[in-house]
């Protein structure tokens, strides 16, 4: 490739947390010689918005009506969309309400306090625009961060990880506290690329990357916690953590409780 | 002690008294791995510093011994596009042993050998094979165990050292040249096997053989789950399953993987990696064109079963070795042996009055009409 790749990165509202992942990067370095970086404020002074790009990273999710303009923006001046981090792709921690009344979640929050902007709940960026590729995770791993990139700049299409995170506890050799000690981890239908992080501390996990595509089996695992003495609200709670936006995860689970025993 | 190329079995006794110091005397063949607990429930095979945290009464380890052989997760080869060329990453494979290996996990290795050796040669496989040395240990059943019903509760080969419990020891068969040479080496810690020694192999053995929990015929079980496709068992417990892919993982004898190329970012060089896969995910079913020839969660599950009961012909034994761990390690519960047992009639609820209206055309290996809806 002789020209280079111009690389953009925006941020809606989050945590920052995604961007700092990628840009305390070493390896970002060696991008330099590849890319341009067009708009990236934590790591570019001289960034701009209204600039072409080849590649969009978005971080955040959409939670006000200047970002919807900004997402739609960003869309039409980019080849690729890439969703960084749960906010942009699933809506985030944010989202973990938003089935309760918009106003009660403000006040919540935010108390009486007057803002600049007109609020709204927390969405997903698929919700406004067509997303090409999504790096999940709360943050991100950097290792999925460099694939996308690197695949992209050899002319390929990086692949979407379809598969649990069981499967890297498995590979790990690491003791499942599910079956064990009857913790109510989300392995089982979360997306893997953490290399099964938390069950590696003994820790359940809390699905902080999503979902898995369409093979999250939210009845089966509801099931499985139902026998383990979980209840329907305990379960719809802890699977909503990142999930909310899940079109299916409600109705998987109420499933399992209107079969009875 | 070789007759026309074949090893001569031989057996000597290792009194318990001297156990922990032969163990310790593996260390001078190799890095030693042995099972070990990982966790309340969970055994491992593990690397040994400390010979006397060794586990000789162990269930079954979470992960299969192919995993000194077959790693979880390799880098295969290093590319350059610009260069287009690749290089090999078969690292120096240094020798290790790998002690406390049940019967059933040795013939588990035997399959992966009658793949990876033979059928589609595999050198970071045999490379590793060749620097393994297998020390088997007697074992008994606990409920998930089938061996029994596999034919595979006894080896008689794939080994190089076999420990048969004993009150006073272990009665140690030999099987290679290498078993030979650990022995005489260390042959001040090993005594001659007396005809008591005989008497208490044989009652273990016998003993063994009555603790396992299902004596019957499996015979015909191809043929019924050929005929079987619709049973509502499919159905049933396809429905339970999470596709968590922890049964293939598991597994003793599941040899699919899943290649990746991991490019660098500087647009030119990359590696290839590969990992274990597991028929119950999505992707393995999914060709070119995004077609699926196992689209649903019921045909994936399906496919475990059919591919685990399918013979080894070379072997003349099933891929499946009855050792127990898709069962024991299913965070759904789910019964691999009692499924099967259904489909055999074995169990009360199991003869439903349909048989499968399209019977398979070619062995169910090739089966691609298994499905249900999404
Ligand atoms: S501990 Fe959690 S992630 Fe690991 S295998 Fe069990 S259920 Fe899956
Ligand atoms: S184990 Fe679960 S909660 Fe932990 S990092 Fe991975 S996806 Fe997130
Ligand atoms: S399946 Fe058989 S050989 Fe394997 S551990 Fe159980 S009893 Fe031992
Ligand atoms: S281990 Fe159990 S739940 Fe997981 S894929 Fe296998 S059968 Fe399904
Ligand atoms: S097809 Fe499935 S059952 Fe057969 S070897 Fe592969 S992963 Fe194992
Ligand atoms: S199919 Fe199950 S019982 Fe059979 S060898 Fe594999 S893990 Fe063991």
């Amino acid at each position: 490739m002789s020209e280079k790749v111009r690389v953009g990165f925006y941020a809606l509202t989050s945590c920052y947390g995604c961007q700092l992942q990628m840009a305390m990067m070493d390896e970002i370095l060696h991008l330099l010689d590849k890319a341009e970086i067009e708009c990236w404020f934590m790591v570019e002074r001289n960034s701009d918005e209204d600039r072409e790009v080849d590649i969009a990273f978005i971080e955040g999710s959409v939670s006000t009506q200047e970002e919807i303009e900004l997402v739609k923006k960003i869309r039409e001046k980019a080849r690729i969309v890439i969703a960084v981090g749960s906010c942009a792709v699933h809506g985030g921690v944010q989202s973990w309400d938003k089935d309760k009344e918009f106003n009660e979640l403000w006040k919540t929050v935010y108390g009486d306090a007057h803002v600049k902007f007109e609020p709204k709940m927390a969405e997903p960026v698929e919700k406004y625009i067509k997303v090409d590729y999504k790096l999940y995770g709360c943050p991100p791993e950097k290792k999925d961060f460099l694939y996308a990139l690197g695949t992209l700049l050899i002319g390929s299409w990086p692949e979407d990880i379809d598969y649990p995170v069981c499967v890297e506890c498995r590979l790990r050799g690491n003791p499942c506290i599910l079956i064990e000690k009857g913790e109510p981890c989300l392995g089982p239908i979360t997306t893997a690329g953490c290399d099964a992080r938390c069950p590696s501390y003994g820790i359940a996990c809390i699905g902080c990357r999503g979902a898995v595509r369409d093979v999250a089996w939210f009845d089966s695992l509801a099931l499985e916690f139902k026998k383990k003495g979980l209840t329907k609200e305990e379960i719809l709670e802890r699977m909503k953590i990142f999930n909310a936006y899940n079109p299916k995860l409600e109705e998987m689970v109420s499933k399992i409780f209107e079969e009875g025993e | 002690m070789y007759i026309n190329g074949v090893i001569e079995l031989r057996y000597v006794k290792l009194p318990k008294e001297n156990t922990y110091e032969f163990l310790e005397r593996l260390k001078e063949w190799g890095v030693l791995y042995a099972p070990v607990k990982i966790s309340e429930k969970f055994y491992d095979f593990r690397e040994i510093d400390d010979v006397r945290k060794i586990e000789f009464k162990y269930n079954r380890t979470i992960m299969p011994p192919k995993k000194f052989f077959f790693l979880p997760k390799e880098k295969i080869f290093e590319f350059s596009i610009s260069k287009a060329e690749y290089n090999e990453a078969i690292e120096n494979v240094e020798p290790f042993i790998v002690f406390g290996v049940h019967a059933c996990d040795i013939f588990g290795l035997k399959i992966m050998d009658t793949i990876y050796l033979d059928e589609l040669p595999d050198k970071y496989y045999k490379v590793r094979r060749e620097k393994g040395i297998i020390i088997g240990i007697s074992c008994v059943p606990d409920e998930h165990c089938f061996c029994n019903l596999r034919e595979t509760d006894f080896a008689d080969n794939g080994f190089d050292l076999f420990l048969h419990e004993l009150p006073d020891g272990w009665l140690v068969r030999v099987g290679t040249p290498t078993g030979h040479r650990i022995v005489d080496k260390n042959i001040k810690l090993f005594e001659e096997v007396t005809t008591q020694d005989v008497c208490e192999f044989r009652e273990f053995e016998n003993k063994k053989n009555q603790m396992f929990k299902y004596h019957e015929d499996w015979g015909n079980l191809r043929y019924l789950l050929e005929m079987e496709m619709e049973h509502p068992m499919w159905d049933e417990q396809s429905e339970l399953c999470l596709a968590c892919g922890n049964c293939n993982l598991t597994c003793p004898t599941c040899r699919c993987y899943e290649v990746q190329d991991i490019p660098n970012l500087d647009g030119d060089t990359g590696a290839r990696i590969r990992r274990w896969d597991s028929c119950q995910l999505r992707s393995h079913g999914l060709v070119a064109g995004n077609h699926n020839f196992r689209p649903t969660k019921k045909s994936r599950f399906m496919n475990r079963y059919l591919c685990k009961n399918s013979y080894n012909e070379k072997l003349g034994i099933s891929y499946c070795v009855g050792c127990g761990r898709c069962t024991y390690f299913c965070p759904a519960e789910i019964s691999f042996v009692e499924n099967l047992r259904t489909i055999l009639g074995l169990k009360d609820d199991s003869c439903p009055p349909e048989v499968a209206e399209e019977m398979p055309k070619r062995g169910f290996a090739y089966s691609s009409s298994m499905g249900g809806e999404e």
